[in-house]
């Protein structure tokens, strides 16, 4: 089992016969992802790796069932491509554009909850289910970060996961769903949000998510922890808990949250919530093992 | 990306909100025909992008000419690198009021704050009377409506003209967010005059990073940093901070160099540069050698663990960077990801060890920071 996406899913890719779309693609589709058909505006009747290109996703769904899309979209265009996915009735969506305007991921987020719908992105490497399909830009090839077990992973960025998820791997766990939620301000699916589906899936013994300072996506995890919505054994690492203050962190972000927003609040919150926390990435797998035995 | 104080108020006036007159100035010389301008008594601001101006005394109001030539001097040679002074026409002011607006990630909504004691830092009204804080959400495909306006104008406990004045400001602020592709834009205070006019007192707005393209108006300014080098280095994309410590890191990612930044700590050390040459700029590593080079440090932290930023064009990268710019502190790599074995091989032949190891790497590096090794 996983969570998310698995190797029934039936995927779309818009933006399929771009450089990095096509190059990609070919890689989902190797490790076991079924992608039904791919999307650019003027390419209809093309293929790619053998996946049938249409005008628009309306067009393709008049074929083909689906309900994930992945998006090799340029930022500017993610706004127009995630409504056009929604649209069409797709619930799941991944984009991993780096430098969608802050105003447009507030559409998109707003848009997609509307419509009981989940964007994961922008500004991530993607998603995975090992063994079973990917959605992005992530080299399942390295076995020493990409094995399959029985921990969920979730993050907001991208090299820190290879270091840390390698750190999990090593200490003899695997992975069942691997989440880049992104390092956007507004990530288009916060953490807290994908807890349920860990918390239901039997295969998912654990989760360990990936934070850093600023934000309150690490806190939500927290409360969501207290409430009982979430019960399963959680680590955290996060980054940032030297940090040098009003070098990188905004103000908003400390408005809205009344004092929230450090790595030591951070802490604290989970903490008391029953989940531990890893002061550097080789800590994690120790703390999995004192969950864990 | 924050903007000056003087910029956030060109951006008010351009969306119809009121503020003081005022003149902004470059160097000692334009003082007089500043003050000329405005007119005495005046309010001399630094424009600086650090908050609590005030407290350290970085505003000051004056009564003579000679008075505002020995302030403006002051200023520019102060400790925190001044480098622009506001002239501003002094308000016979009567109330201050707090108002922004701001986005809010969980509901995905923009959002007013707003407060009836304002001049105070938000953080501590948010801290010490959250209850007297105002928040009204509005959805932006929906768009500002009259609702939105009253819930913050009675709210505030506001009547008559001022009630006007004061929504007239918030339509244009929220506005200004808008046009700005603002993160923050803020408003603290908000004078109510003592012949009743609602006036921006202060401005403060932050551009959102990855809308700054389509914000031409808002190029990054040599004035907004300490120095040329992270200018420099911002200008081209290249994330970039300096401090005073020894260790120089030159790693990919903002996650994971925010934890060597960490670990460097934890281990005893300090940081002399913070630089990432990951994502987009995963082929920079000659620049970004150049560039943290002219900060002096005692040795070279390289630390990457990309997929698309492959390990043997980042490790090729650096072998070119030594070659070309011969530093003469050691360097110790950590580099892993897509291709780390042929990038093991491309940093044995020029000579340097690959270690694979993160915590191992930066122990090794303040190691020689130390003189330990």
């Amino acid at each position: 089992m996983s969570i998310f996406i698995n190797k029934e899913s039936k995927v779309i890719v818009q933006g399929v016969t771009g450089k990095e779309g096509a190059f990609w693609t070919q890689h989902m589709k190797a490790m076991g992802t079924n992608v039904v058909f791919g999307v650019t505006p003027g390419k209809e009747g093309q293929n790619v790796d053998g996946i049938p290109v249409y005008h628009s996703v309306r067009r393709g769904i008049q074929d083909h069932q689906a309900e994930v899309s992945m998006l090799f979209v340029p930022p500017k265009f993610v706004k127009d491509a995630v409504f056009e996915a929604l649209d069409a009735g797709i619930t799941k969506i991944c984009t991993i554009a780096d430098g969608i305007p802050l105003h447009e991921s507030l559409e998109i987020r707003k848009a997609a909850l509307s419509c009981g719908a989940m964007v994961i992105g922008g500004n991530t490497s993607g998603l995975i289910s090992i063994g079973e399909a990917m959605l992005g830009t992530i080299p399942y090839w390295i076995e020493r970060v990409y094995k399959k077990g029985n921990i969920g992973v979730m993050t907001r960025s991208g090299s820190l996961t290879n270091e840390v998820t390698a750190e999990i791997v090593g200490g003899g766990f695997g992975v069942t769903t691997l989440i880049g939620v992104g390092g956007d301000p507004v990530p288009g699916t916060r953490f807290a949000e994908l807890l349920p589906m860990y918390e239901a899936d039997p295969e998912t013994k654990g989760v360990v998510i990936i934070g850093e300072l600023g934000g309150t996506m690490e806190e939500e995890v927290a409360d969501a922890m207290e409430d009982k919505i979430f019960t399963k054994p959680l680590v955290a690492f996060m980054g940032g808990r030297n940090a040098p203050e009003g070098k990188r962190m905004g103000h908003a972000g400390a408005i809205v949250s009344g004092g929230r927003g450090t790595v030591k609040g951070k802490t604290a919150a989970i903490e008391k919530a029953g989940g531990k926390v890893a002061k550097r990435p080789s800590e994690v797998p120790t703390l999995l093992h004192e969950f864990f035995g | 990306m924050n903007v000056f104080e003087y910029q956030a108020k060109e951006a008010f006036r351009d969306n119809g909100i009121p503020t003081p007159r005022g003149v902004v100035i470059k160097s000692i010389e334009e003082v007089e025909s500043a003050v000329n301008e405005i007119s005495l008594p005046c309010v001399i601001k630094s424009q600086i992008l650090r908050g609590g101006r005030g407290k350290l005394g970085l505003i000051k109001f004056v009564k003579t000419m000679e008075e505002a030539q020995k302030v403006a001097k002051e200023l520019f040679a102060s400790e925190y690198n001044v480098q622009i002074l506001l002239i501003e026409e002094a308000v016979q002011m009567d109330k201050e009021v707090y108002l922004a607006v701001t986005v809010d990630p969980v509901t995905s909504k923009a959002m007013f704050i707003a407060c009836a004691e304002g001049g105070v830092e938000i953080e501590i009204l948010a801290k010490e009377t959250p209850e007297k804080l105002i928040t009204v959400q509005v959805d932006l495909a929906e768009g500002l409506g009259a609702y939105h306006i009253n819930n913050l104008i009675f709210g505030l406990g506001l009547t008559g003209d001022i009630a006007k004045q004061f929504g007239a400001m918030a339509r244009n602020l929220y506005k200004t967010f808008r046009a700005c592709d603002a993160n923050l834009a803020e408003i603290n205070p908000v004078f109510i005059t003592k012949d009743e006019k609602v006036i921006a007192g202060d401005g403060k707005l932050i551009i959102d990073d990855n809308s700054i393209p389509r914000q031409p108006k808002f190029p990054l300014m040599r004035e907004y940093f300490d120095t040329q080098v992270e200018y420099e280095a911002n200008v081209e994309g290249l994330p970039f901070l300096q401090f005073d410590g020894d260790i120089c890191l030159m790693c990919a990612g903002a996650g994971l160099t925010t934890t060597v930044y960490d670990l460097v700590s934890d281990f005893g050390g300090t940081v002399a540069t913070y630089a990432e040459f990951g994502g987009p700029n995963y082929t920079k590593a000659v620049r970004t050698m150049e560039l943290v080079l002219q900060h002096p440090s005692k040795v070279i932290l390289v630390i990457t663990f990309g997929t698309i930023a492959r390990a043997d064009v980042m490790a090729q990268g650096l072998v070119d960077a030594i070659k070309i710019h011969k530093p003469s502190i050691p360097i110790v790599t950590c580099i892993r990801g897509t291709g780390e074995e042929e990038a093991f091989k491309i940093l044995r032949d020029a000579g340097i060890e690959p270690l694979t190891n993160t915590e191992e790497a930066v122990q090794r590096a303040v190691d020689i920071a130390a003189g330990r090794v």
